[in-house]
């Protein structure tokens, strides 16, 4: 690791996808992120102990625990190193807290109740390392009538005013296809943790960072807000189009040879890339009034879509995308992640990595999404199986002998999968 | 001398903003200088960032005004609500860069920050002999954040590129959207919101590195497209694990977002047993919270066809209110849909103080505020958004630009500020 972050520790109880994000960059710009895992409520990112297999994997030799071969898990926390603590035990409480003068970073999104419960308040690790960073991630933030208030991505994406934007002109409110509130909260938990790591060169002080889901996913959308605000309405949801400029959509193109449905996504944010898309289309649009400058295709917008929708149709996709940004135009292929994983650019930088996990094997996944000149990173470690660095963090930490380890998995206190 | 000078220009800068800086000495990044000359929603929402934790963020716009500005829907007055928000708490510098003038201005500039964020199309820099290596050893603290749809290199390098191919590329509209229908683009501005407080934070993590003394900057490579693949990363490993791609929805299910009730629509996501078996009783369909089977969260996605409907309809009689309100208590994760007037009058954020005024501008707007809250060194929105070139004279002033240069850059078209600035008084 070589990441403006090497040097920097965090010694984390992070889980799911906002929290895991989150403390996953501040690992892939190089700092040393080791995450606490209790095994008697797993990571529910890995699963039950009981969720099956995906098919896939599960073809694969090394593939013995499910819960260490879930995609959700695997994917979201490279980088890291894992062990084990019963927190619910007051030796295993004691073992967190002896580890804590190691962090410069301490992360969390349990319910807000569980770190005061535990004693492991922003006051009590204060007292034990006092310049700590601690960052609570949790679904309304640790403040106000609903702080206690329960949710996760799928229940934030209605609460901050995302659904409410995102569909079909026509359709109902919708969530993303994945639990995006989570990634947008884990990338503000990500810039704050920083903010905060600078705060602290230049003052020797730490400080607590609350972070609500719901507010960091309103302020992803603040524009929106400020229209109600200064125009008094909704925005409306807009599909694939664009508020300012057209055309701005997804076309359906021939299918694959196979038969699958296959999509494009065409736009001009300027007269150029009009011109290109019509000189491509050769189908006169250019000198149609309903389309001269970008304000009456706005206007005609639904004819737009028409004859874009009708030529493109017979159009093959990947060809006609060529075409049009060959002739200066804005387009890209729709791509399902089976293909984006193939990217050819993706994996000349360095986005898309293959990892040898110890169980799950090597597949392509996504990596670190920065790039720095001077101090590059690059993600190494693929995603820890549950526990994996138990016996190497109190070691490295606390001096412990292979004794007291072992009596320390015998206690169940730390160790692997479901507890006895 | 070039160092004198410019430790001489910080310092009066600094002091320009005395009367801030002693109020709100405790930002987390005061004292560090960010120029934007970036053109986009990600360059504009980065150092936004830079300046709600405190920097000194200048806008370098073109005298016709940032892109942004150009945006809809816009106010009576023609004040684009995006720029309103995404300029806010900067001041503006109204300076043409296609002019080789202008170009050399911003070289002079420039050599006075921390931080540089572009998002000009790689090369643009180069042929302005402005490019990371020319700059590097001009100034070597300066850190140059290049916010780009498609990075710096690599294939796609040089093609044009907003959130709709983004969503496109990076599989995020191939899972999103309904199955039946077109997949669905990220919602507007997305990319550039995550781009720009991704890069951000990666911008302050090089600071951090970088440290106070002397130390050396760097070039910083974000793309929009890259960082909305990483946000698309558990889809992705999904679908290699499962070993074929994830479909779009059906169509509105419980399973799969918000589903109408009686006064519009409510999310239940039933992700752990004990949400389940609670809102089945809740809903009042106590068979199907008994039943054995479908507590297992991966068995009831995979027989939907036990209890899905019953639930829909079962919810259909339901206020979100009081839906909310019954399953709160009982701490099952649920969430209504709310509108953004719902948002804005919302007892929660109110108690939090997340509706935010600028400081400067108190019978102006309510923007949305802190995305978190750091106890030790508060988010604050300080200025309302700039008129283009507001601050032009002033700016140029502490960054030690002679006055006659300034006038007959003016004077030539390329600086623009408003005539009451011409004085050169602060605001």
């Amino acid at each position: 690791m070589s990441g403006p972050l090497t040097g920097v520790r965090g010694i984390v109880l992070t889980q799911a996808w906002a929290g895991t994000y989150c403390t996953e960059l501040l690992a892939m710009a190089g700092a040393d992120i080791i995450q606490l895992e209790v095994r008697k409520r797993p990571d529910s990112w890995r699963g039950t102990y009981t969720t099956p297999m995906a098919d896939a994997v599960s073809k694969v030799p090394t593939a013995e625990h499910a819960w260490n071969v879930n995609a959700l898990f695997n994917s979201v926390n490279l980088g890291k190193r894992s062990f084990t603590v019963d927190l619910s035990t007051p030796e295993g409480l004691e073992l967190y807290r002896a580890l804590v003068p190691f962090a410069d970073i301490v992360a969390e999104n349990f319910s807000p109740r569980v770190m005061g419960n535990l004693g492991l308040s922003y006051e009590e690790l204060k007292a034990i390392k006092p310049d700590v960073i601690l960052a609570s991630l949790s679904a309304y933030g640790h403040e106000g009538p609903w702080a206690n208030v329960p949710g996760i991505g799928g229940t934030i994406e209605p609460t901050s005013g995302m659904s409410a934007l995102l569909g079909y002109p026509d359709g109902p409110p919708m969530n993303s296809g994945q639990m995006y509130p989570d990634a947008v909260a884990g990338l503000y938990g990500f810039a704050s943790l920083v903010t905060a790591l600078h705060h602290r060169d230049r003052t020797g002080e730490g400080q607590y960072v609350d972070l609500s889901m719901q507010e960091a996913n309103l302020a992803n959308i603040g524009d929106s807000a400020l229209q109600e605000e200064l125009l008094g309405e909704q925005r409306p949801r807009l599909g694939n189009r664009n508020l300012t400029f057209a055309p701005h959509g997804i076309y359906e193109v021939q299918p694959t040879s196979e038969g699958a449905r296959q999509w494009i996504a065409l736009a001009a944010e300027d007269e150029v890339q009009w011109s290109a898309l019509c000189a491509v289309a050769g189908l006169g649009w250019d000198a149609d009034a309903r389309f001269a400058g970008n304000a009456s295709r706005k206007q005609h917008e639904d004819d737009l879509d028409r004859a874009i929708a009708a030529w493109a149709g017979a159009e093959e996709r990947d060809a006609l995308a060529d075409r049009v940004l060959a002739a200066g135009g804005l387009a890209a292929p729709v791509l399902d992640a089976i293909e984006v994983a193939e990217d050819p650019v993706l994996r000349a930088r360095g986005v898309m990595v293959e990892l040898d996990h110890p169980e799950a094997g090597r597949w392509p996944q996504v990596g670190a999404p920065f790039h720095f000149s001077r101090t590059p990173v690059q993600v190494e470690r693929p995603a820890p199986t549950q526990g994996q660095h138990s016996r190497e963090v109190f070691r490295e930490f606390l001096d412990m002998s292979d004794e007291r380890y072992d009596e320390l998995v015998a206690k169940n206190i730390t160790g692997e999968g479901p507890p006895d | 001398m070039r160092a004198l000078t410019n430790g001489a220009a910080r310092e009066r800068r600094l002091a320009s903003v005395a009367t801030e800086a002693s109020q709100h000495a405790e930002s987390a990044l005061h004292g560090v200088q960010v120029l934007d000359v970036s053109s986009s929603m990600a360059g504009a929402w980065c150092s936004r960032l830079f300046a709600d934790f405190g920097a000194d963020v200048t806008v370098v716009e073109a005298p016709s005004g940032h892109p942004l500005r150009a945006h809809e829907p816009r106010t009576e007055d023609g004040r684009a609500v995006a720029a309103e928000h995404a300029l806010a708490n900067k001041r503006s510098l109204a300076l043409d860069l296609d002019a080789e003038p202008g170009r050399e201005l911003l070289r002079d500039l420039v050599t006075q920050v921390d931080v540089l964020v572009e998002s000009f199309a790689p090369g643009t820099l180069a042929g302005w002999g402005l490019d990371y290596d020319t700059l590097k050893t001009l100034h070597p603290e300066l850190v140059v954040v290049s916010l780009t749809p498609h990075g710096q290199d690599g294939a796609y390098a040089a093609l044009p590129g907003n959130n709709l191919t983004a969503s496109a590329r990076s599989g995020w509209a191939a899972t999103n959207g309904f199955a039946d229908q077109p997949p669905l683009q990220a919602t507007q501005y997305q990319s550039g919101y995550c781009a720009g407080v991704l890069a951000y934070g990666a911008a302050v993590a090089a600071l951090h590195e970088r440290g106070d003394a002397g130390g050396e900057g760097q070039h910083l490579d974000i793309s929009e497209f890259e960082v909305m693949a990483s946000t698309f990363a558990p889809g992705l490993l999904r679908a290699q694990y499962a070993g074929g791609n994830i479909a779009r929805k059906e169509g509105m299910d419980v399973t799969g977002g918000p589903v109408p009730v009686a006064d519009g629509h409510f999310a239940l996501t039933l992700s752990r047993a004990h949400f389940y078996r609670d809102a089945m009783n809740v809903l009042g369909l106590d068979d199907l919270s008994e039943d054995e089977q479908l507590q297992e969260g991966w068995y009831r996605n995979s027989h939907r066809e036990l209890w899905v409907d019953r639930v829909h309809t079962a919810m259909a009689g339901w206020s979100r209110q009081d839906l909310f309100d019954e399953l709160g208590v009982r701490r099952v994760v649920a969430g209504p849909v709310f509108a953004m007037n719902e948002l804005n009058e919302n007892e929660h954020l109110r108690d939090r103080g997340f509706w935010s005024r600028a400081d400067d501008d108190l019978e102006g707007p309510e923007h949305s505020g802190a995305p978190v809250k750091l106890s030790g060194s508060p988010w604050r929105l300080r200025y309302r958004a700039p008129r283009v070139g507001e601050h032009t004279v002033a700016i140029l002033g502490e960054y030690d630009i002679e006055e006659e240069r300034v006038h007959t850059l003016l004077e030539a078209g390329v600086l623009a500020a408003e005539v009451n600035e011409l004085t050169g008084s602060p605001r």
